[in-house]
């Protein structure tokens, strides 16, 4: 990673992005995506029926999605990019150089969202006087809805080739990335879980919003209900695809059994709550669907609540089968390419990395040194002392037993053949030591572990300073005279 | 040049580099002009609500001014996100380096912006739950304006940053990197410039047919509300001018030149007639009626426009330098790169022949990451299986086909189904015989 290195050891780097990014999913399927479509059948239903009831309860909800996607929604968005480009900016800027025009687009269709969810929130009250008016208006929500799917289906084909570059590393062009194998299951996946999810969740406010009109509430949910339903069968139909699709597709990239077990453990629990949340979501709805005033307030909250752990665990085995890559076979989650290893692996990690405070480990610096290259290959995903804490998985290895450097070191060097989702050690022998040997004085002291955002970075040396390497030609000067 | 020199991303642009530095300049300027609104209309909210306090009819001003600020400021973060995007693109190892060297504030820019926009919200859809506690409702619409007054800071800080690749060592933190010269005069610059286009934005706002319906004085006139601001107009233009001109003496010479220079004064000068004409307006009310707003909007648009390619002008002069060497070093690094990977790849098929053990390589593929030949690693070492299962070769097979756990203190071994009885075999007798 040649960029100053960003750390927070308390929470870490990953659970960053993952508190960001969880919440931005949540609040895009269950608030946007999944949930216009209801403000616009709400709106349709009025229109049909011509009362005024089912339009006030559209206004309210939307007013409560307005609210939450253009605050809480849209800051966590933008929040990925900034979490994204602290904690790894090679692998984010990496792929913004491959999508930007993927990204351009979606900014394109979400300066629309924006707009569409503006136009249609802010012109309810004086679209209601006409009902030309109020057609043009429940356009604009349709249209909304569209948008909203749109820029979701763009996000996941990007984190679609992040999972798997299918031909792009190849290839390298914007297409071959967008259209990589992962593509239709997910977005299937995910296009009927957010569907239902929305649904639920408009379903537990309509509940609090109806509890003084009862039988307005029975009739708004026999409609909401039998659309959920309607999703709710094709996200049983998704499910399945996407088991069936993926893991075959990964498994087969992963020929080491630790890994399988730990892999099936993660998808275990994945598949639990699949069928668990699908059967009592279902039961829910099915109830719902048949007898709509009648089910209780709490098991559409439930619902509510497992579709969200299911989709926070969909995004959990997701990450999962990314590793030990953050884009598939190009990138290890370390920040470092893949083509770089043998360089690195050569002639030492600390030789190359810019910001680094020392370049070569000596008989009197080891610790420091080692702390140096836990600083460089380490911490993207793991802290001193706080979340995914490397002190714990040595507790976990060792326990209260003396962490001795070489059998660490020894460990580590061929760590990856039996933890799949670990990065190959990518300097070389002496940095392996001297990584060992910090790592071993951690389990009595370990000093605050603190990133560039507080340490600064040191002053430039040679390294850091020159345009060239070492002993090959200064390949730049050379171009330059011949053009 | 004492600045450390960093390898860029090894992949090309995705664009030709002049196009995304027009979409850059472009949407930059987009971005801003709702910036402004937004926080200049948060900040007249606020004024004209204490105003209110004396004169209601200003507080129904401050309400009306308040529905802007709740349309610009989404518009101000959507249109944020396209330059974010873009110097992403153009600036990756200044921009990712400088954000990482204030990394704490600037991921707090989320969340108080966040908190910000939610007590924009509470400002507004809640106004008449208010009328009875003024200092409450005042105080929420304080907080939001401070916050809407502190973010810029973060991105002036951020944007001066990563210009000055040389002031990057003696950084430590957000406070270190603020009071680097310039940052505090280009912010001020920054907020008298949300007061200017914030103003005449309200002076059209004010100006069309159906503004005194909608916001229903008991008193006040249109004129007055006009000139209220055309004055902050006015001053704010001085402001502009004094703090443009301390900017400019004390940019750091890095990027300064001729063109540039140039640039500033083009882009000053456009503004000049706009001074005479809300000049004409303030001091004589009858020119209100036809005020000349919209050449004044217009001087100012190109001022802003020019003045958005002089910003552009001098970041490339300051960074010139630096991407050249960025580029330099890329360029020797890949081919490092290159030839270490083909140095790699003769030795990995010399290690291939040297192996001659027959199952060794297997070994060395699932077995060796957790058992070492002397350490115990994460299961046993060699020489302790060798000791167990002396001239066991068949029990080492079983044992792997399905493992138990004997050990209380280690992990249990996984089965390797997946490997056949004869490479089991081979691999068993690799480890007697080693």
């Amino acid at each position: 990673m040649d960029f100053p290195i960003f750390h927070i050891d308390f929470i870490g780097n990953r659970m960053l992005i993952a508190v960001d990014a969880i919440l931005h999913v949540i609040i895009n399927h269950a608030f946007a995506v999944g949930a216009l479509p209801v403000v616009a059948l709400l709106e349709l239903s009025g229109i049909r029926r011509k009362d005024a009831r089912w339009d006030k309860l559209a206004y309210r909800l939307l007013k409560i999605i307005f609210i939450i996607t253009t605050t809480l929604g849209a800051l966590t968005g933008v929040g990925i990019w900034f979490s994204a480009s602290l904690v790894n900016p090679a692998a984010i800027g990496s792929l913004i150089r491959v999508f930007f025009w993927g990204w351009f687009v979606e900014w394109i269709v979400f300066v629309s969202e924006v707009s569409l969810i503006m136009a249609y929130f802010l012109s309810w009250q004086t679209a209601g006087r006409s009902p030309e008016a109020k057609l043009m208006h429940l356009r604009l929500g349709i249209f909304l809805a569209v948008f909203s799917w749109i820029t979701m289906a763009i996000i996941v084909a990007i984190l679609g080739f992040m999972m798997d570059p299918g031909n792009w590393v190849t290839e390298r062009t914007l297409m071959s990335g967008l259209f990589n194998p992962m593509y239709l299951p997910q977005l299937a996946f995910r296009t009927t879980l957010a569907m239902v999810m929305g649904g639920m969740t408009m379903i537990c406010l309509i509940y609090l919003f109806t509890r003084h009109d009862l039988a307005f509430r029975t009739m708004v949910l026999r409609v909401i209900s039998n659309w959920s339903g309607a999703w709710m069968l094709g996200l049983i139909v998704a499910s399945i695809w996407y088991y069936q699709v993926i893991p075959n597709h990964m498994l087969a990239n992963i020929p080491v059994a630790v890994t399988t077990q730990e892999y099936v453990s993660w998808n275990g629990r994945l598949k639990l709550l699949l069928i668990v949340g699908l059967f009592y979501v279902g039961r829910v709805l099915w109830l719902s669907v048949k007898r709509p005033g009648q089910v209780h307030g709490a098991k559409y909250l439930v619902s509510v609540l497992l579709l969200f752990a299911m989709l926070g665990q969909f995004e959990r085995v997701r990450e999962f089968i990314r590793k030990p890559f953050i884009i598939g076979n190009y990138m290890y989650a370390n920040g470092i390419r893949v083509a770089d290893y043998p360089l690195l692996q050569r002639d030492g990690i600390l030789q190359h990395a810019t910001y680094a405070g020392i370049r070569e480990v000596t008989a009197d610096n080891q610790i420091s040194a080692g702390r140096e290259v836990f600083e460089q290959t380490c911490t993207r995903c793991h802290t001193v002392n706080g979340v995914n804490s490397i002190r714990g998985q040595l507790k976990k290895m060792y326990g209260g037993k003396p962490w001795k450097s070489e059998v660490i070191a020894a460990y580590i060097e061929n760590m990856h053949r039996a933890r799949y989702f670990m990065p190959p050690f990518p300097g070389n022998k002496a940095e392996l030591d001297a990584l060992a040997i910090y790592l071993a004085s951690l389990q009595k002291r370990a000093a605050a572990f603190n990133g560039a955002q507080i340490n600064g970075i040191p002053m430039p040396d040679k390294i850091s300073a020159a345009t060239v390497y070492g002993t090959l030609p200064n390949l730049s000067i050379t171009n330059g005279e011949h053009e | 040049m004492n600045a450390p020199i960093p390898r860029d991303i090894p992949l090309p642009l995705p664009a030709p580099e002049g196009l995304l530095e027009i979409l850059l300049i472009v949407s930059f300027l987009v971005h801003i002009v709702f910036v402004h609104l937004m926080l200049g209309g948060s900040m007249f909210s606020l004024v004209c609500q204490i105003k209110g306090l004396k004169t209601p009819d200003y507080e129904k001003l401050a309400y009306r001014i308040m529905q802007t600020v709740t349309v610009n400021k989404s518009l101000a973060v959507v249109m944020g996100v396209a330059p974010l995007l873009i110097i992403n693109t153009l600036y990756a190892p200044q921009f990712y380096a400088s954000s990482a060297l204030i990394g704490d504030m600037w991921m707090a820019v989320i969340p108080m912006v966040t908190l910000a926009f939610l007590l924009a919200y509470v400002h507004k859809f809640w106004w008449n739950h208010f009328i009875n506690i003024p200092e409450l409702h005042i105080g929420i619409a304080a907080l939001e304006t401070a916050l809407f007054l502190f973010i810029p800071l973060i991105f002036m800080t951020n944007v001066n940053l990563m210009l000055f690749p040389e002031y990057w060592p003696q950084v430590k933190g957000f406070f270190s990197a603020m009071l680097l010269p310039n940052v505090l005069q280009r912010y001020l610059h920054f907020i008298s410039a949300a007061v200017l286009f914030s103003s005449l934005f309200f002076v059209w706002w004010s100006g069309r047919k159906t503004f005194l319906q909608e916001v229903q004085f008991s008193k006040l006139r249109v004129i007055d509300v006009r000139r209220f601001f055309y004055a902050f107009a006015f001053g704010a233009t001085i402001v502009q001018i004094l703090t443009g001109l301390v900017v400019f003496v004390t940019l750091p010479a890095q990027g300064m030149s001729w063109r540039f220079t140039l640039l500033l004064m083009l882009g000053g000068s456009s503004a000049l007639p706009a001074i005479w004409w809300m000049w004409q307006n303030l001091t004589s009310p009858g020119h209100l009626i036809d005020d000349n707003l919209k050449r004044i909007i217009a001087c100012f648009a190109c001022a802003a426009i020019i003045m958005g390619i002089a910003r552009h002008d001098y970041r490339e002069n300051a960074l010139a330098d630096h991407k050249t060497a960025i580029a330099e070093k890329t360029a020797n690094y890949m081919a490092a790169v290159k030839e270490a990977g083909e140095h790699a790849q003769l030795d990995a098929k010399d290690q291939e022949s040297k192996i001659s053990a027959p199952g060794e390589s297997a070994f060395n593929q699932n077995c060796a990451a957790c058992h070492h030949a002397t350490l115990p690693t994460v299961g046993p070492a060699l020489q302790e299986i060798k000791e167990i299962y002396a001239g066991d070769s068949a029990g080492i097979v079983a044992w792997t086909k399905a493992p138990g756990k004997k050990r209380p203190d280690s992990m249990q071994m996984p089965g390797f189904v997946q490997l056949s009885d004869d490479e089991l075999t081979a691999i068993s007798q690799y480890i007697l015989s080693h």
